[in-house]
């Protein structure tokens, strides 16, 4: 479905995106992951037609998107970052105007935008004012937008930035429903969300890709760089050389204390084992009190440390 | 085609449903009321050698309302989209530029002939109350409004630059207000200066001078020299637009 080949472009002299080279395939769920900054929107803006690469090709559906761009256009559907809608239009006309500019016409205009309105929950507010809507009902407003022509491919820049817990759990599902018609290219800079919806995550860091794996190779590798904390009281000051003592742990990083008599440790460990059971064990030989114990999960400016430095030390973030 | 007409129709609509074009609408028409008021002063002042529509469009009153228009009806059409971000929603469908560029200006134009239709009333009303007793020079009437129309393509399509040269409104407005003063500026220079300029020159003036085109058609003199120098300039500066829209797909 998308085929890019070294695709770079450059903002008058700084390199947005450099050399990118990635297939989707039909049917997929893929992610862009990456920080601010990382090239996420250049690259689907290439994509969906909105500005040529400065250099390097790009295919969507078997068509040149520099060439020939209004035939993606027409097999794309593409929501942009935060969601641009015209404020003054009310939801039900604003659908209408975008389904007739993407070709639908008449009857079939008519039921399509009724059945993407249903498909994003949105009916109820079909004669409201967008500008007057919620952040979470434009979101879905300009989803609808992308869908309505029933594009082959959806690229969805964020689609859940600004979104609550509840209103990102309905987007997902939505997404995920969305899979046997659609190959969907979205991207986020939420590590958890790639994993709960995408097949297949690629990793953008500075304008290059720097990973591309399925979410559960990818969180395998991640684990590896996990850390645990633990807050406990009673060591008298043995705590630190008796947790350095268990295998698996490669350092034992003392934090400042909260309160009088607990003592709180950073602890990193080595790939692949989890230490918690053994740091257990070890306070209950020890007759120490234990009040806080947990895995760290690393965070996504961790990874690229990770995997860009690539010697497995994760940042250590207080 | 079909989608330049799906374009205009959401452009005027959106004309419509804006305040601005009834503020320009209303203004237009105050301002008109006071140049027609005007023009009837000179009338019952003494007989005169112009007719009320040419004194009408010659009052500066008239030349007041003109400035603001452009201006009003031009600066939201391209800064307001690259606000708001909806301009590339606008070009990942499947639309072309001068489809884009194309309604922008077309709706323009329609609200511009919508603002102007009004000042017509008070010709009307004035033949319905005296009976037909003033004379209203139905050439006259249809070259005014005909320039009106030529000088209202060229510095819409100015406009249209202006706005899509920036993301705010405001910057937008005050360059193609200063445009379209600029060109009326070196049109009077000639008035200010007097005849101490070589003849060529005052050729030129005379060819580009919007003042010297209204007092003609205002006449009822249709000349078809200012008609093509405003539909070429109006061309100039749609192409331009289209070209500063298209920026954006350049390859550097």
């Amino acid at each position: 479905m998308i085929d890019a080949l070294d695709l770079s472009k450059q903002y008058a002299g700084r390199v947005a995106i450099d050399r990118l080279n990635f297939q989707v395939d039909r049917g997929e769920i893929v992610g862009f992951l990456g920080p601010n900054g990382a090239g996420k929107s250049t690259t689907m803006r290439i994509l969906s037609g909105f500005m040529p690469p400065t250099s390097g090709r790009a295919m969507v559906a078997g068509y040149d998107v520099f060439r020939e761009s209004l035939a993606v256009r027409r097999r794309v559907g593409y929501m942009p970052e935060m969601a641009p809608l015209y404020q003054d239009m009310r939801v039900k006309e604003y659908l209408h105007f975008r389904a007739e500019l993407k070709g639908l016409r008449g009857r079939d205009m008519r039921i399509r935008t009724g059945e993407v309105m249903e498909l994003c929950s949105i009916t109820d507010v079909r004669r409201r004012l967008i500008g007057n809507l919620s952040k979470g009902y434009k979101q879905r407003v300009a989803l609808a937008d992308a869908l309505v022509h029933r594009p082959d491919l959806l690229i969805l820049d964020e689609p859940t930035n600004g979104l609550d817990p509840t209103q990102i759990r309905q987007v997902r599902e939505l997404l995920r429903s969305l899979r046997q018609d659609h190959t969907i290219l979205l991207s986020t800079h939420i590590l958890h969300e790639v994993e709960l919806t995408c097949d297949r995550v690629i990793l953008l860091h500075q304008g290059k890709i720097c990973a591309q794996d399925t979410p559960r190779n990818l969180t395998r590798q991640l684990r590896a760089t996990s850390a645990v904390r633990v807050e406990l009281k009673g060591a008298e000051g043995e705590a630190q050389k008796d947790l350095q003592a268990l295998t698996g742990v490669r350092k034992v990083i003392p934090r400042s204390r909260r309160e009088e008599g607990w003592e709180t440790y950073v602890l990193r460990v080595e790939s692949q084992s989890d230490v918690r059971e053994s740091i257990m064990d070890l306070a209950l030989r020890k007759g120490w009190k234990i009040r806080e114990l947990h895995r760290q999960l690393p965070t996504l400016e961790d990874v690229f440390v990770e995997i860009t430095a690539g010697d497995g030390v994760p940042a250590q973030k207080g | 085609m079909r989608v330049f007409w799906i374009l205009l129709k959401k452009e005027v609509r959106a004309f419509f449903i804006s305040p601005v074009a009834y503020i320009v609408l209303a203004l237009v028409m105050v301002l008109g009321g006071f140049s027609f008021r005007a023009a009837l002063a000179i009338l019952e002042s003494g007989p005169s050698e112009g007719s009320i529509v040419t004194w009408t469009f010659n009052a500066l009153w008239f030349w007041l309302s003109y400035f603001f228009v452009f201006p009003l009806l031009t600066m939201r059409l391209f800064a307001e989209e690259k606000k708001l971000g909806t301009l590339e929603t606008l070009f990942t469908a499947p639309v072309r530029t001068w489809q884009v560029v194309g309604a922008k200006y077309g709706a323009a134009l329609v609200m511009y002939a919508v603002v102007w239709l009004p000042t017509l009333g008070n010709f009307w009303l004035l033949d319905w109350i005296t009976g037909g007793a003033v004379e209203i020079p139905r050439g006259a009437l249809q070259g005014s409004y005909l320039i009106l129309l030529a000088m209202g393509l060229f510095h819409l399509a100015m406009g249209c630059l202006a706005s899509s040269l920036t993301s705010n409104q405001i910057v937008a407005a005050v360059l193609s207000f200063t445009l379209s003063i600029l060109h009326f500026l070196i049109g009077v220079f000639i008035l200010t200066i007097g005849r101490k300029v070589p003849e060529p020159f005052v050729d030129l003036v005379h060819y580009i001078a919007s003042v010297d085109h209204i007092r003609l058609f205002t006449q009822g003199v249709i000349d078809s020299r200012p008609l093509v120098y405003y539909a070429t300039l109006a061309a100039f500066f749609l192409v331009l637009t289209h070209q500063v829209v298209e920026f954006r797909r350049w390859r550097p």
